[in-house]
């Protein structure tokens, strides 16, 4: 009796939890591994028990649509299963994500580099896209690296499908530094651009190493964006000044794109900047993005399996290692941020020649940021 | 072409959206599938529970009237009835309603109304479709509006709903391909001037009607569009197939090869798109009463025993984490301050 129960339990058994590798208020995450043919996995396990109303959204949401998209470079969702009062769900396992990487200072990104994340996280974006999913919190640490390089947009807790024209959506989304102005300013109407700003932001970091618009509440927030990029006109962006949280913050003149970015190509500035227009209408879509030139100009994109790899799980200063991995064991995972629920998973195995010659130079100190 | 490969444009390709969904993927069935099903399911449930009968009194089956896999649809029906009233009272949107539909029928093709009845399991696949549809309220703010229903009624489904689900939330609906073709034919370029919005009212109930049958389970959201949509209006219906599919038979689809699905759609929803006489289902109800699996009836003999099985089981799991721990703690470097921390039961769920 009970076949639903017995399907469920059949899939807790096919995976395998073998550690912990981040915790956070909702959910624990381990690394794991598929009993019958070893595959590494992530197994999230959300506790849903806590909650008053059930399944939570974010549960809901993530499962939602990670059920349904299958693409190169979205994080595959492999199976859910339920134990008691908890909700898990078994992801691919990826060693690191564009956070990290971009943190990782012992790493230099050739311009080929970039461009090769930036291609396949508007991949990504756009069959999220095509297929009417916002993905609202587009950050560098929600897209996750594979252990080939693969980048894979991960972190569908604030997705939903687009809403039809006239029906509000809520501006509490995206993180502060990522969130476009016509969010800061209160739109409750809103479409494919608020995660093309996103993606904007990010291609400004990748060049510079350092978050680009790191405003320190959501006020500063459009001051720091205004200050980069100039105050809007109403040419710039009509009808803005009538968005429902629309305040003044003063004139600041707009600074070309290439006195900051000194180093990088017309065609970069020239999808830079159509990922950073003000008018969300006239933002670039990831479709166009993926035909802009800036793509099929030299240098063409690194393969993703040429691509730099974080290597600071090497450096971890030994307090971070938990107390029950054994010294031969594949290696300690890092811990999620404060924030947390990444599934950061740490693998040097995967990692090439290179890596492991470092790994061996036991001279080296510790940690390595400056 | 190399998969690896960097360059950008190459994965943007043009495969029918909804032939990538869990809908098309792995709930749509032939008529003689779904009937396989219900009666499979139907079959081993009748088995189980009589055998369970026997276990508490040999003899007591042969005189109890089980549910037939019809019945059972029959039963499962005067709730879909049920969903679009309380959706009524709640003024969800279509689509919270349409959904919990789906979800009602989808749950009933894991699982027999002897083990979990429909009263229950409806009120928990609505509650599911608010959240899944974005569309959430409070459990107290829902439970409250509904008689004699606490929110344990609601959250303690939830689970089994989910599973019975595969955790595939996302429900394609007619209805929203029946807004695309409205739309479609007011930008035809030989549209009619005065399209009465009677039309698509008309075409919308239709709809509507479509959901108290297996069509959904069957055919695709654009098939049961257009079905109802000629049942409103054959020449626009026509007229729009006509300006969809001409010119375009390399997808293999053609107005020869549609329209006799049309025609089976239609008459599904002439036949079946009505709610079941309350007569016929308040039978189904009394012998449901007498049938339904013991397991599940709280303080029965049966639901006693299983509950102290199971609770054996949880004791010695518990105990065998416990001596692991033990065993841990004899390791010279482990902790032995925090041996009560040591064993997490929350974390037991292997």
């Amino acid at each position: 009796m009970d076949a639903v129960e017995k399907a469920n339990e059949a899939r807790q058994k096919n995976w395998i939890k073998d550690r912990k590798v981040g915790e956070g208020a909702y959910a624990v995450v381990y690394q794991g591994r598929e009993a019958t043919t070893g595959r590494k996995v992530a197994v999230k396990k959300i506790r849903v028990g806590q909650f008053k109303d059930g399944l939570d959204m974010s549960a809901i949401r993530e499962v939602k649509y990670l059920r349904e998209l299958k693409h190169q470079n979205v994080i595959e969702l492999l199976d859910v299963f339920s134990s008691k009062t908890n909700l898990n769900l078994v992801l691919e396992f990826l060693d690191s994500d564009l956070e990290m990487i971009i943190k990782d200072r012992s790493l230099v990104f050739l311009p080929a580099d970039i461009k090769s994340w930036m291609a396949m996280t508007f991949r990504g974006l756009e069959f999220c896209h095509r297929n009417w999913i916002l993905h609202r919190d587009l950050k560098p640490n929600n897209l996750l690296i594979a252990s080939d390089g693969q980048l894979k947009i991960a972190d569908f807790g604030l997705a939903r499908d687009f809403a039809d024209p006239g029906y509000k959506m809520t501006c509490q989304v995206i993180t502060r530094w990522y969130r476009p102005p016509e969010l800061l300013y209160g739109g409750r109407y809103y479409g494919t651009a608020v995660d093309i700003w996103s993606v904007g932001c990010i291609f400004a970091e990748l060049m510079l190493r350092i978050p680009y618009l790191p405003g320190e509440s959501d006020m500063d927030q459009i001051k720091t964006i205004f200050r980069a990029l100039g105050t809007p006109t109403e040419e710039d962006w009509p009808g803005h000044t009538k968005l429902p949280d629309y305040v003044p913050v003063g004139q600041f003149p707009r600074t070309p794109l290439r006195d900051l970015f000194t180093a990088a190509s017309a065609d970069t500035l020239n999808l830079l900047n159509k990922c950073l227009i003000y008018e969300p209408r006239k933002r670039i879509s990831a479709l166009d993005a993926l035909h802009h030139p800036y793509f099929f100009a030299l240098p063409y994109p690194t393969h993703p399996s040429k691509l730099p790899k974080c290597s600071t799980v090497l450096n971890r200063p030994l307090d971070e290692v938990d107390a029950n991995v054994e010294m031969n064991a594949t290696g300690p995972g890092v811990k999620a941020t404060s924030k947390g629920l990444k599934r950061k998973l740490a693998s040097p195995t995967e990692l090439k020649a290179r890596s492991i010659a470092r790994r061996l130079d036991f001279s080296k100190a510790p940690p390595s940021s400056p | 072409m190399d998969s690896d490969s960097a360059t950008p444009a190459e994965t943007v390709r043009k495969e029918p959206l909804f032939e990538a969904s869990t809908q098309f993927r792995n709930w749509r069935f032939s008529p003689e599938g779904l009937a396989r099903i219900r009666e499979r399911l139907n079959d081993v449930a009748v088995a189980a529970i009589r055998n369970t009968f026997e276990v508490d009194q040999p003899g007591s089956s042969s005189n109890v009237a089980f549910l037939d896999a019809n019945e059972e649809v029959l039963l499962v029906k005067l709730y879909l009835t049920m969903i679009s009233q309380l959706c009524a009272m709640f003024r969800f949107p279509e689509e919270v309603e349409a959904t919990a539909v789906s979800y009602l029928k989808r749950f009933y093709l894991k699982n027999t109304v002897m083990d979990w009845h429909p009263k229950n399991v409806m009120l928990t696949a609505l509650f599911l479709a608010t959240k899944t549809t974005n569309n959430p309220i409070s459990l107290e703010a829902y439970t409250s509006h509904i008689p004699k229903t606490a929110s344990s009624d609601v959250l303690d489904l939830e689970f089994l709903v989910a599973q019975s689900l595969n955790f595939e939330f996302v429900v394609w609906h007619a209805h929203r391909a029946l807004w695309g073709i409205w739309l479609d034919l007011q930008s035809l370029p030989d549209a009619p001037a005065n399209l009465s919005p009677s039309i698509y009212d008309t075409a919308l109930n239709h709809v509507r009607a479509s959901r108290l049958t297996d069509a959904e389970l069957i055919y695709s959201p654009s098939q049961i569009a257009l079905a109802a949509f000629s049942m409103a209006t054959p020449e626009l219906a026509l007229q729009w197939a006509q300006s969809k599919f001409s010119g375009n038979e390399s997808n293999g689809l053609t107005l020869d090869t549609i329209f006799p699905v049309l025609e089976l759609v239609k008459t599904m929803i002439l036949r079946d798109g009505h709610a079941p006489k309350v007569d016929a289902v308040r039978e189904v109800d009394r012998r449901l009463k007498l049938c339904k699996n013991p397991e599940k009836v709280a303080g029965s003999k049966a639901f006693v025993a299983k509950q102290v099985e199971e609770e054996r089981k949880a004791e010695e799991k518990r105990n065998k984490k416990v001596s692991e721990a033990q065993k841990e703690q004899s390791d010279p470097f482990g902790e032995t301050i925090q041996s009560t921390s040591l064993v997490d039961y929350g974390d037991d769920d292997d």
